[in-house]
């Protein structure tokens, strides 16, 4: 796949997840944020084992081949979310949104320089450090214009 | 799964020391978003996309379950007294998870989720200005426009390397 439609994909995938975290928003209102958590996850497991029940190849290795610490995934996810419910009430919403993604990117940018936990390599060249800044600098002026607004 | 948006709904900031204390949790709990993008990729490859995704959302039922049967609320309204179309999020996170499984490998987890975060700026400031979705049309100002146009920016330097 080239990287230009990758991206776009990937780009796509974020307009997906805002859609959906704005319907699970809605619900979280109602129900809390466990149970619309649960739901959500509860039909993603669901609906993922019916596209693989139907459509993925056999592969020669199974999850219950591989080290076990490569399945800890969801609960970093898990951990996130309660440490957002407990801590955007007291530090506000942006500078929390602002801390996520720094160290979201921090941590991004390790991994790949280093390429920990079994990824390949990228080093840190200088035009993804002028991605970072540019990204850096739209921050700035969302929450220059989400602050007016509220 | 990382998702901005919900974050968005919280209350408004308190001045405390608590803030400061809890700030490295936050920063803390965004690296573990990259460290679980970076898990993914590698088991794809491995396991196929899919099984990946299902590894996620599988073990997230699972905990989650427990969490709610021990130590949830136990009133609330039942999911099955809600409106229908407030319960399909669900199918939408695993387009995400399936996503980064597949991307993580070829443009690394950073410039992956700076794509993200674009899709999910773009998103939002396109749809207040042209009312998509049956929206309202807001007219969308000029900071938000620019910092549109400097995540492009960003996205085309990945692009080319």
């Amino acid at each position: 796949m080239s990287l230009v439609i990758l991206l776009a994909v990937v780009v796509l995938a974020g307009a997906v997840l805002s859609v959906q975290a704005a319907i699970n928003g809605r619900l979280g209102e109602s129900v809390g944020v466990l149970r619309s958590s649960l739901l959500t996850f509860v039909v993603g497991a669901v609906s993922t084992g019916l596209l693989i029940l139907f459509f993925e190849p056999a592969h020669a290795v199974s999850l219950l081949d591989v080290p076990k610490w490569q399945l800890t995934g969801a609960l970093f996810g898990v951990v996130y979310m309660m440490v957002m419910v407990g801590a955007v009430p007291v530090v506000g919403t942006a500078v929390a949104t602002v801390a996520v993604i720094v160290g979201q990117l921090g941590m991004g940018m390790l991994i790949d320089n280093f390429g920990w936990l079994g990824n390949p390599a990228i080093e840190l060249s200088s035009s993804r450090i002028l991605a970072m800044v540019c990204l850096g600098l739209a921050l700035v002026f969302m929450y220059r214009s989400s602050r007016r607004v509220g | 799964m990382q998702t901005l948006d919900e974050v968005s709904v919280g209350a408004p900031a308190t001045k405390s020391g608590l803030r400061l204390l809890l700030l490295p949790l936050v920063i803390l709990a965004g690296m573990g978003l990259s460290v679980e993008a970076g898990l993914l990729g590698p088991l794809g490859v491995q396991v196929g996309h899919l099984w990946a995704t299902l590894s996620i959302f599988g073990v997230g039922s699972a905990i989650l379950f427990l969490l709610l049967l021990f130590a949830g609320p136990q009133k609330g309204p039942a999911l099955t007294d809600l409106p229908r179309w407030q319960l399909i999020g669900g199918f939408l996170g695993p387009m995400y998870v399936v996503v980064l499984t597949l991307a993580t490998p070829h443009i690394g987890i950073a410039m992956t989720m700076i794509a993200i975060l674009s899709g999910q700026v773009g998103k939002s400031v396109l749809i207040d200005h042209f009312g998509w979705f049956g929206a309202t049309r807001k007219k969308v100002n000029a900071e938000r426009w620019l910092a549109l146009g400097l995540i492009v920016v960003a996205l085309v330097l990945i692009a080319r390397g």
